[in-house]
């Protein structure tokens, strides 16, 4: 008895000191079990198969048919975004500052879950010689996903942000508070209208171009602003420079297997103002940051108000289903203070 | 003829190989059914405290490979997991099946509990939340109904042979 727990404990000791006997052990069984995994695997998919028919029929159903609708709303609204996309990144790229595009990935195919209740992260086909290290970002097409925390030679385990270990920093776009002021004028037949941003206001009207709609409040891709009629007989609106919506930053931290992930540390400043369900969520980047700026993380679902200056509490849904994963993008990005001289 | 611990090894292989396949696919209620702890467990009660916390030990290393915490820590909790089921017969004078069939349920969920906890232990907080009770409450129930085909398969596995 007295063995076992000593034993235990000296390899949790020399893995937690990250020895390089315990990395060892773990790639030689990996390359064991691995051809075991992969029979087990094929064996058991009928089981698997049948199980899955069983239990998600109707919710396949269902999901198939929303996503019909949501590819339909989404052709649109595709067009109008990668033109948005576009300009972001040659102004980004016009000013000398770091985008997406620039930066190398590698994509991966996901082969295998954690096989634990409390652990959440799952394997994928790619590693160490494709130039993967430990901390780097991982994303599918929707959004972020996690960050590479064990790495082998030709497989990498990602740890997913639902996981409690896992915390980034990140931003919230917030739009700017709506208000309307209204200056009376001398001659009664005019009046002067200030409006301030946003553009759903009363005196105004969105008319979408193409008929496309987006689940993130405030951004409404290919849409202009119109004045609804010419009754305001002079109207004084706000140049668009105020138009730019107020960032702050928070930490994003994982809750856990069928939890949200929460984002908190969230300044309400002034400007910055009460954050709206539906708010975006981008990472932060930063030279400490393991991940670059503007990844989409999700959006706010709920604003838990907590006392004193803690700020507010925000939950997320997130743009990435973590639970249908096949296939990852890895960023090769490491920060400014992770980089070792060749 | 293999001894008892080359069969134990090999057999964990497999079992660890379904882990990550079939039962970790297959999650009645979100919950994957731990079937590495509970023929820890098994081994445990059918083979008592000393073979129990080796089996737990070795089938813990196996299953602390694939996982993403701190080698050692699964082993440490099997091992005391199938250490404690082991001492059944302080307990039941002559075990019956039945007997046996709800140790395996009752530890394996103090075990599955207690992993968590273990990790909380060495600074992987976070992980002991309110899921933990519909897990635990869950492995019971599986632990029962799984336990009838584990015994067996642990008793050929860790039966004494001339080499081991």
């Amino acid at each position: 008895m007295a063995l076992l727990v000593l034993t235990s404990i000296i390899l949790v000791t020399l893995d937690l000191q990250g020895s390089a006997a315990t990395k060892s052990l773990r790639s030689i069984f990996g390359a064991v079990f691995r051809p075991v995994e992969s029979v087990a695997r094929v064996v058991t998919r009928p089981a698997t198969n049948a199980w899955y028919g069983i239990t998600h029929y109707n919710d396949v159903t269902a999901e198939n048919e929303l996503l019909r609708e949501k590819i339909a709303q989404q052709e649109g609204a595709t067009v109008a975004a990668a033109a948005s996309v576009r300009l972001s990144q040659e102004l980004l790229a016009l000013n000398g500052l770091p985008t997406l595009a620039g930066i190398n990935s590698v994509s991966a195919q996901v082969i295998g879950d954690s096989p634990s209740n409390f652990v959440q992260s799952v394997e994928i086909d790619q590693g160490t010689e494709s130039g993967i290290k430990v901390g780097m970002p991982v994303l599918n097409a929707a959004g972020l996903v996690g960050k590479v925390t064990q790495v082998f030679a030709n497989r990498a385990v990602v740890m997913l942000i639902t996981d409690p270990q896992y915390a980034l920093s990140v931003k919230i776009i917030n739009a700017p508070k709506t208000s309307v002021t209204t200056v009376p004028n001398q001659d009664p037949a005019s009046t002067v209208t200030i409006v301030s941003v946003p553009v759903t206001i009363d005196p105004l009207i969105t008319v979408p171009t193409v008929p496309a709609t987006s689940n993130i409040a405030g951004f409404t891709p290919g849409s202009i602003v119109a004045p609804r009629t010419p009754i305001i007989s002079s109207s004084l609106t706000i140049p668009p420079g105020s138009n730019v919506s107020v960032r702050e930053t928070g930490i994003l931290e994982g809750r856990g297997a069928g939890r949200v992930p929460t984002v908190r540390f969230v300044d309400a400043a002034q400007r910055f103002g009460v954050v709206q369900p539906g708010s975006p969520i981008v990472t932060a980047g930063g030279s400490l940051s393991l991940a670059p700026p503007d990844i989409v993380v999700g959006t706010v679902s709920r604003v838990k108000e907590r006392l004193g200056t803690a700020g507010p509490l925000l939950e997320i849904d997130i743009v990435a289903d973590l639970s249908n994963l096949s296939f990852v993008r890895i960023l090769l990005y490491q920060p400014i203070t992770e980089r070792t001289a060749p | 003829m293999a001894s008892r611990w080359t069969r134990l090894v090999l057999v964990s292989l497999i079992l660890l190989g379904l882990q990550t396949t079939l039962l970790n696919d297959m999650r009645p209620f979100g919950v994957m059914i731990p079937v590495m702890l509970l023929f820890a467990v098994s081994a445990g009660t059918i083979y008592g405290s000393e073979i129990g916390a080796i089996s737990g030990l070795i089938i813990g290393v196996m299953y602390d490979c694939v996982l993403s915490t701190p080698l050692g820590l699964a082993s440490l909790v099997f091992g005391l997991a199938a250490y404690t089921a082991g001492l059944l017969p302080f307990f039941v004078r002559e075990p019956t099946w039945w007997t046996r069939v709800i140790t395996i349920g009752t530890v394996g969920a103090l075990g599955e509990m207690a992993f968590p906890l273990a990790q909380s232990m060495v600074g992987f907080g976070g992980r002991f939340q309110p899921h933990v009770v519909a897990v635990v409450a869950f492995v019971v129930v599986a632990g029962m109904i799984v336990a009838p085909l584990l015994l067996p398969v642990c008793r050929w596995t860790l039966k004494e042979s001339l080499v081991g």
